[in-house]
C-alpha cells in the first residue's frame, strides 16, 4: 500500500483552492521569482507577498521584525487564525519561502497551492488582474519559531563538528564546486565554490514533479531515506545558495515526510563560501 | 542615449512603482516575434547565460546600424519586459549610440526599486552582451569591408 504524508493537511489542491476563493477564513498569497507574474494576472483575492520586497530586510541581511510583519499581514487582511495558503512559479520555490518565513513568526495555518502557479495556469483555472483590498485585520506576532526552524551560521559549524546531516538543495555543480552559482542564473556573490563537510547533495527539484507537485511519499522516501539515509528522528540543516531552495526541501522534510528537527540555513553558501576560516569541501 | 531610449528612460522614471510595473508588463506583451529566419539559430552561442529563463539575443550591424531581435518566455515577463525594451528603445541606433548606454541604466530606469536587487544581475547581463555582440558584429563588418 503506498505510504501518505504526514501531514497531507499543509497541502491543498487547486479544486480546493476554487472552493474557497470566497472563504473569509482563507487568504491566498503569491509568492513568485519573476515579481511581474502577479500584476499579469492571478488567483482572484490572492494578494502578493514578495520575499525580497516585503519579507526581507532592506538593511540588514535578516527577515522583517515582528512589528513590521505584523504590519504586512493586518495590511493583507490576514488575521492570526486565518488559513494562508502559499502559490507561485518555479514548483512552489518562492511559496515554499513565504511560508517558511510565516512560520518564523508562528503563523499557524499555513499551506501550499499543490502544483502551484503553473499547474493552475495549464488546468486553466480562472484567473484575474483586479487586485482585491481586504480591511485591515488585527495581528500582533505572539511567539516565534525561529529556534527550531532557523539555523545560523554557529549552528552549523556545531552541526559539522557533531557529523550531524546537512543536505545541500543546490545543483551539483554548485555543490563540486565547479560552479559558484546555479546553472543559468546570476552569481550571488560568494568567493569560493564547493560544499559544507559532510554535507550530502540532493538538488531540492527532485522532490518536484514535472507538473510543478510534490512527489508521492514513497518518491520522497526512496530519495531522502532510502538513497540519502536520513531518518525521521533526525536533526538536519538544509541550506542552498541563500535559503530559498532549501525552503522547499524543509518543507518537503518536516510536512510531507514528518521530520520534527528540521532547519534552514538561510546564510546558506552565500554567507559560508565567504566566511575565512571556514572549512570547505570540493568535488562529488 | 539613443531619443528612443532616452525617451523610455524619462518615462519610466517619472512613474511610479505600479506603473513601471505596467510599463514592463506591456513590453514584455509586445516583444515583436523573431524573424522566421532566426528561429532556428535559437542556441547556446545567442542564449544569455546570466538569466535563468531562455533568452536569446541576435544582433546584425548593417551600414553602420544595429538590428536588434530577441526571444524571451511570456512566463518569465521581467526579462522579457526588458528585452522588448532595449529592442525599442535601440531600434535603428547606430553601433557608436549603443555602446555609449550607459553600463547603469537598468538603475536609472528604476528598475532595482520594483525588482529588488537580487533579480536586475541577469537584466544587466543582458545589456552586457548586446553592447558585447554589438562591438564584435560592427568588427566584424569593418574587417569585412576592408580590401
Amino acid at each position: 500500500m503506498p505510504s501518505e504524508y504526514v501531514h497531507p493537511e499543509v497541502l491543498v489542491s487547486a479544486e480546493w483552492v476554487l472552493e474557497h476563493l470566497k472563504d473569509p477564513s482563507v487568504r491566498i498569497v503569491e509568492s513568485d521569482e519573476d515579481v511581474l507574474l502577479y500584476d499579469m494576472a492571478h488567483i482572484a483575492g490572492a494578494v502578493k507577498i514578495d520575499w525580497q520586497g516585503d519579507l526581507q530586510d532592506q538593511l540588514v541581511r535578516d527577515y522583517i521584525d515582528a512589528a513590521k510583519f505584523s504590519d504586512l499581514c493586518a495590511r493583507a487582511g490576514i488575521a492570526p487564525d486565518t488559513t494562508v495558503v502559499f502559490y507561485g512559479d518555479k514548483s512552489n520555490w518562492w511559496a515554499c519561502y513565504a511560508f517558511w518565513t510565516f512560520k518564523l513568526f508562528g503563523h499557524a495555518d499555513c499551506r501550499i497551492l499543490n502544483g502551484g502557479r503553473k499547474y493552475w495556469e495549464d488546468h486553466k483555472f480562472p484567473m484575474t488582474t483586479e487586485k482585491p483590498s481586504y480591511p485591515r485585520a488585527n495581528y500582533a506576532v505572539k511567539s516565534s519559531d525561529e529556534a527550531s526552524i532557523r539555523a545560523f551560521r554557529d549552528d552549523v559549524m556545531t552541526h559539522v563538528k557533531a557529523r550531524k546531516p546537512l543536505i545541500d538543495v543546490r545543483s551539483s555543480k554548485e555543490f563540486t564546486g565547479e560552479k559558484l552559482h546555479m546553472e543559468d542564473y546570476p552569481q550571488e556573490g560568494a568567493l569560493r565554490g564547493g560544499h559544507i563537510p559532510g554535507a550530502k547533495s540532493v538538488p531540492w527539484s527532485r522532490a518536484a514533479a514535472d507538473d510543478g507537485t510534490f512527489k508521492s511519499a514513497d518518491a520522497l522516501k526512496a530519495i531522502y531515506e532510502a538513497e540519502i539515509g536520513l531518518k525521521p528522528s533526525d536533526d538536519v540543516i538544509a541550506y542552498c545558495r541563500i535559503g530559498e531552495r532549501s525552503s522547499h526541501t524543509w518543507f518537503v522534510l518536516t510536512y510531507l515526510l514528518g521530520y520534527a528537527n528540521v532547519r534552514n540555513y538561510d546564510g546558506s553558501w552565500t554567507e559560508w563560501g565567504n566566511l575565512v576560516r571556514a572549512p570547505i569541501e570540493k568535488g562529488a | 542615449m539613443p531619443a528612443a531610449l532616452d525617451a523610455i528612460a524619462r518615462e519610466l522614471a517619472d512613474a511610479d512603482r505600479q506603473e513601471r510595473i505596467e510599463m514592463l508588463i506591456d513590453f514584455a506583451k509586445n516583444l515583436p516575434p523573431l524573424p522566421d529566419r532566426l528561429v532556428p539559430l535559437k542556441d547556446a552561442t545567442h542564449r544569455v547565460e546570466e538569466c535563468q529563463s531562455p533568452v536569446y539575443l541576435f544582433v546584425e550591424v548593417d551600414g553602420g546600424k544595429v538590428d536588434l531581435h530577441a526571444d524571451a518566455p511570456i512566463e518569465a515577463p521581467t526579462v522579457r519586459g526588458f528585452v522588448s525594451l532595449l529592442v525599442e528603445g535601440l531600434a535603428g541606433a547606430t553601433v557608436e549610440e549603443v555602446l555609449a548606454v550607459p553600463n547603469d541604466l537598468i538603475d536609472r530606469l528604476g528598475l532595482p526599486e520594483i525588482l529588488g536587487m537580487l533579480r536586475v544581475n541577469g537584466l544587466n547581463g543582458v545589456l552586457r552582451r548586446v553592447k558585447a555582440h554589438t562591438a564584435r558584429a560592427a568588427a566584424a563588418g569593418a574587417e569585412a569591408a576592408r580590401p
